[in-house]
């Protein structure tokens, strides 16, 4: 089963690299794989019994015995949820795509599968070598979808990316051996925790760099300026949660030991990227400078509720996760749909697109608000659970975060009265139509699924770590 | 019983997702006739849980109920929690009574308006809101229906989004209402800490036993969500602005309700508030500045709604000083004959805005007397009623406030002596707004513009609702008659029984009192604007002053605003471009470096690559095993 999901994805990359098909067949085919891959998703939570501690729909087989390393695959709750959330956002950066129409389809479609399967591996990897080898899987269609496929600055956007992500992926990569090593295996069920400082901050680096956290940050703005409009949405959305998702399952759970004595600069570096990012959210000029430094500040929010490391933290960072995962894929399909109709995502040359447009007005209106965490909303739940977390941890990281609440409706508001409302600006025109159906039809879901969340985040809260002990379980048996 | 309380809550919401999907298939006028409907059905169904209520032995007149979890995390569990007992009820009432009535008001007054769909589902919206933050259950909950009416109002106060005013103030009433709802989320951390709970139970149980710190510091968290909310200072920016929304609007949200809620918190939280009595009297002593400060300004407002709206951030003042001081049956009492008579000012005013072409300027009018002698009336009665004139409503509930500071030492005598004041000014500006409206003969601009209400269903929409209101601003008062009879304080005895009580000789002299200068207000109005047999006094520097409002915007942007803009400027130039472009450089100076060197091993050979990556990574690894 959960081999199935990260396989089926794949197998669709060589179907669309392989078969002679004509540009529409290839795009509406790798449509159609992403969808089956939400519906095999929709399978597996239905097969996931919640009640049930540990590891859940688990296979494993030998790959390399001598060094203890096997194919080891399974799911957490809190990993189903993270999975859940990327083959949803994955499905509607593929649907965009195929709307949108991008340039030779088969490699991109073949890519963006690709990168599907890769992102599903890295959460259901239970082994650090297969974890590492779907951590790279990942970054090689991202190197191509922002090089090919970005816009004009995409090759500088390209270079700072990779030669950020390598650097910290090859600490990581250096981590993983000594520990491996060092453990007699690479199995991360079946081994302890350890309390090495210099492994921990080799893992640390790799998944602050991706996240990013502040300062590491300086790939994130022309990265998700010069991609595609779903490419920023899977890396805002998917792949930083990767990161996240690393923090929790390796960093946190394997070294509570250095955990705790690198909490304090770990949370003073994500409360800074928490203001750091809002404050510059506030005053980018455009569009998806906006949404970009606003990621950088959720991704600070997100770890300094993993760094509280109670339940209230750990339960809001993941909540938080898929929260920001949908809002930012569709804050950012919503900034390509602008820009398509107004050729341009600078806040001084739109506005008043809400008149006319309705569909757009409240689609955006609603996203905003969500990302802005008002109460009530799964955004807001996520936020809370987490402050309310690190509140016990640091009164003070409380007191910033309750400032960022602040910051975020600043922004936002910015945002949604620069695009919405007064006057049309210089760059908006009556033929800019409101948005299509099939733009709705890709985009709703995303909205439908975060108004879901927003009257029940107790779906995932309840079911991410179910026992209450997982952060036990996770750090293994020896 | 808590079966209609959900009916009453989830009604309007249904409301809202009905025209939102419902698009253009539903007629405009429909669409306010469902949003009315739904308001009617909360209206009806709160009743039913009245009933149910009054069935009860007083005691057990507290009926949670939980849906489902709505946030969990480890043992700890908020629930989508409700709660019904008479404070809650009380409110239901006048939310979903009052707001029925507006939004009825609002089909006739938006008639024809471009987007009335748009506007119908944010006020349904806005009512399901408001319920939400009188019934939440737990803490949470509040907090939830809190942040959602703020919502509501940035929508409805930025509804003609055209306008770059009515967009800005929108945005500034959000802002300063995030910056409540944060203290707030600040307190229920430090309860979450505490007491591991937000129930009001638990929570209230656990209340005497917080350490000073722990109860001061809830209890300002609460109050920043309270000053906020209800605009009082230093928070208290927002509202004049907001007026810039739709007449209903400002009735409905910024008058009636929404805004009462600082006064609801304080009241549902009494016991967490009764341990930190500094606080409570810190909110007695805002309320007495903001109603002082309010008063002052109205004076020298031009324009028709924000008259109206100082006279709403004065009031609620006048609560904030009944909660302040523990008279909470008083303040609650006040709460709704406000929602009477203010809603009945601000809908009255619609009328009048509406009969001259949507002129809001007090100077350009004069003479409505003649014109509109029905609005006349409806707006006497509710300017009788603000300015505490007896038989009317806010005599009633005004001055049992006023009485009850009496009774509270001399910091209560302080505060008297402030609300005293405040009641001159409010018989001043109240009558002013009348007098300049109403009186004298027609002006040429009246003349030019005026044309009359129609007879038709829009015209009645409008007529009705201010008939209903001028019928309560006028009776509502005789609910309770202190130290008569008092049937609104023994409803809520077993949630908010008051701290003090006033005498029968306190009440009577500051009745007296009370009414003898909001009398002379209204008497010295008339000899400057009615009568105008006296020159209005001017003073340059106070007009100024006034017409500035106190430079708190001003003050504000300077403080806040500008050196947030000035900070992510400096941090933007000075931090974000050196690290990106540093990066770039660097990266670029660096791979060419290294590009030159290396290409000379660019040997193209597999097994030449291989070895170098295997031996780099050995060397990495020796590395990190040696310095473990």
């Amino acid at each position: 089963m959960t081999t199935a999901l990260i396989f089926l994805p794949v197998a669709g990359a060589l179907v669309v690299w392989l078969l002679p098909l004509r540009p529409f067949a290839v795009a509406s085919t790798a449509f159609l794989i992403a969808l089956a891959e939400v519906a095999l998703w929709i399978d597996t939570l239905a097969r996931f019994d919640f009640s049930k501690p540990g590891l859940q729909l688990e296979q494993q087989q030998s790959w390399f015995s001598d060094l203890h390393v096997s194919y080891h695959v399974g799911l957490y709750g809190f990993s189903l949820w993270l999975v859940g959330m990327s083959v949803v956002v994955l499905a509607a950066a593929t649907g965009y795509a195929f709307w949108a129409g991008r340039e030779r389809p088969r490699a991109y479609y073949g890519l963006m599968l690709l990168l599907t399967g890769a992102i599903v591996g890295v959460f259901v990897a239970q082994d650090l070598l297969l974890f590492y080898v779907f951590w790279e899987a990942m970054l090689v269609p991202l190197y191509f979808l922002v090089g090919v496929w970005g816009g004009a600055g995409r090759l500088r956007a390209t270079l700072l990316f990779v030669i950020y992500t390598m650097a910290g992926s090859l600490l990581m990569l250096a981590s993983i051996i000594v520990l491996g090593l060092s453990q007699g295996t690479f199995d991360l069920v079946h081994s302890g925790t350890n309390g090495s400082d210099w492994i921990f901050l080799g893992f640390a680096a790799a998944f602050a760099v991706k996240a990013p956290i502040w300062p590491l940050h300086a790939w994130l703005p022309e990265t998700y300026r010069e991609s595609s409009a779903e490419v920023s949405a899977v890396l805002s959305g998917v792949v930083s949660k990767a990161a996240a998702y690393g923090f929790l399952r390796i960093a946190i759970a394997k070294f509570p030991g250095p955990t705790s004595d690198f909490r304090t600069p770990i949370l003073v570096l994500a409360a800074c990227g928490l203001v750091y990012g809002s404050l510059l959210a506030f005053r980018a000029p455009d569009l998806r400078g906006v949404i970009a430094y606003s990621s950088l500040a959720q991704m600070g929010l997100i770890t300094l509720g993993l760094f509280a490391v109670n339940p209230l933290g750990l339960n809001g960072a993941v909540l938080q996760m898929v929260n920001h995962g949908l809002i930012s894929a569709s804050l950012f399909l919503l900034a390509g749909a602008v820009e398509r109709r107004a050729a341009t995502g600078d806040l001084d040359a739109l506005g008043g697109m809400a008149r006319g447009r309705p569909a757009l007005a409240t689609v955006l209106m609603a996203t905003g608000v969500i990302a802005l965490a008002v109460p009530g909303s799964s955004a807001f739940a996520g936020e809370f659970a987490i402050l309310a977390g690190v509140f016990t941890t640091g009164w003070g990281y409380a007191v910033v975060g309750a400032a960022a609440m602040v910051f975020a409706a600043m922004y936002m508001l910015r945002l949604i009265s620069a695009v919405l409302h007064r006057s049309p600006g210089r760059a908006v025109t009556d033929a800019a139509l409101d948005l299509r159906p099939a733009e709705l039809g890709i985009i709703v879901p995303l909205v439908l699924c975060l108004l879901v969340l927003s009257a029940w985040p107790a779906a995932i809260t309840e079911r991410s770590f179910p026992t209450g002990r997982t952060l036990v379980e996770l750090a293994g048996s020896r | 019983m808590i079966a209609a309380a959900w009916v009453c809550l989830i009604s309007p919401l249904v409301a809202t997702a009905l025209i939102t999907v419902g698009g253009n298939r539903l007629s405009r006028r429909g669409a306010g006739f469902l949003a009315t409907l739904s308001v009617f059905v909360s209206f009806v169904a709160s009743l039913v849980a009245f009933a149910g209520l009054l069935g009860d032995p007083p005691a057990q007149r507290y009926h949670p109920s939980t849906l489902w979890s709505w946030l969990t995390a480890g043992n700890l569990d908020f629930g989508l929690r409700i709660v019904v007992d008479p404070l809650s009820l009380m409110m239901m009432l006048i939310v979903s009574g009052v707001g029925m009535l507006i939004v009825l008001y609002s089909i006739g007054y938006m008639d024809g308006d471009d987007e009335e769909r748009r506007y119908f589902a944010y006020m349904a919206l806005f009512v399901f809101s408001m319920l939400l933050l009188v019934q939440g259950g737990n803490l949470l909950m509040l907090l939830v229906g809190w942040g959602l009416v703020g919502l509501s109002s940035y929508l409805l106060i930025g509804f003609w989004h055209q306008r770059p005013e009515a967009v800005a103030a929108a945005k500034k009433a959000f802002v300063m209402n995030a910056i409540g709802d944060a203290t707030m989320a600040l307190a229920l951390f430090l309860l979450i800490a505490k007491t591991g709970s937000l129930n009001f139970e638990q929570v209230f149980t656990a209340a005497p036993s917080f350490s000073n710190w722990t109860a001061n510091l809830v209890a300002l968290g609460l109050l920043g969500g309270a000053v906020a909310k209800s605009a009082q200072l230093p928070l208290q920016t927002w509202l004049p602005d907001a007026m810039e929304g739709p007449t209903p609007v400002s009735a409905l949200i910024h008058a009636a309700t929404m805004v009462t809620a600082g006064v609801y918190l304080i009241v549902r939280t009494a016991p967490l508030f009764e341990q930190a009595p500094k606080v409570l009297e810190l909110a007695a002593g805002l309320g007495a500045a903001t109603l002082l400060l309010a008063g002052l300004i109205a004076l020298v407002q031009v324009d028709i709604k924000k008259v109206i709206a100082y006279s709403t951030m004065s009031q609620i003042g006048y609560m904030f000083l009944g909660a302040g001081i523990g008279a909470y049956p008083n303040a609650m009492f006040h709460l709704m004959t406000h929602a009477f008579f203010k809603a009945l000012l601000f809908l009255a005013a619609g009328i009048v805005i509406h009969a001259l072409a949507a002129e809001q300027d007090i100077r350009k009018m004069g003479g409505l007397r003649k014109l509109m002698p029905l609005t006349f009336v409806a707006f006497l009665v509710g300017s009788l009623s603000l300015a505490g004139i007896p038989p009317f409503s806010g005599f009633f509930s005004k001055d049992s406030i006023l009485a009850a500071l009496l009774a509270n030492g001399w910091y209560g005598e302080i505060l008297w002596v402030v609300g005293m004041l405040g009641t001159f000014l409010t018989g001043l500006y109240a009558f002013r707004l009348l007098f300049l409206v109403f009186w004298g003969e027609p002006s040429p601009f009246v003349r030019e513009h005026f044309h009359a209400l129609r007879r038709d269903l829009p015209g009645l929409t409008l007529a009705i609702p201010v008939g209903v209101l001028t019928v309560l601003a006028a009776v509502g008062g005789f609910l309770q008659f202190a130290d008569v009879w008092t049937p609104v304080t023994n409803w809520l005895e077993p949630v908010a029984r008051p701290l003090v009580e006033a005498s029968g000789t306190q009440e009577t002299v500051s009745s007296v009192i009370a009414v003898v200068l909001g009398a002379g207000g209204i008497g010295v109005a008339w000899l400057l604007y009615g009568a105008r047999t006296s020159e209005v006094p001017r003073v340059a520097w106070a007009q100024t002053l006034l017409e500035r409002k106190f430079y708190f915007d001003e003050a504000y942007d300077f403080a806040f605003y500008r050196p947030a803009v000035w900070v992510a400027q400096a941090l933007a130039r000075w931090i974000e471009r050196p690290l990106v472009f540093g990066s770039v450089r660097e990266l670029a100076a660096g791979i060419g470096l290294v590009g030159r060197d290396t290409s000379r091993i660019q040997t193209g050979l597999v097994r030449t690559y291989a070895l170098a990556i295997a031996a780099s990574v050995a060397v990495v690894t020796v590395v990190f095993v040696a310095v473990r």
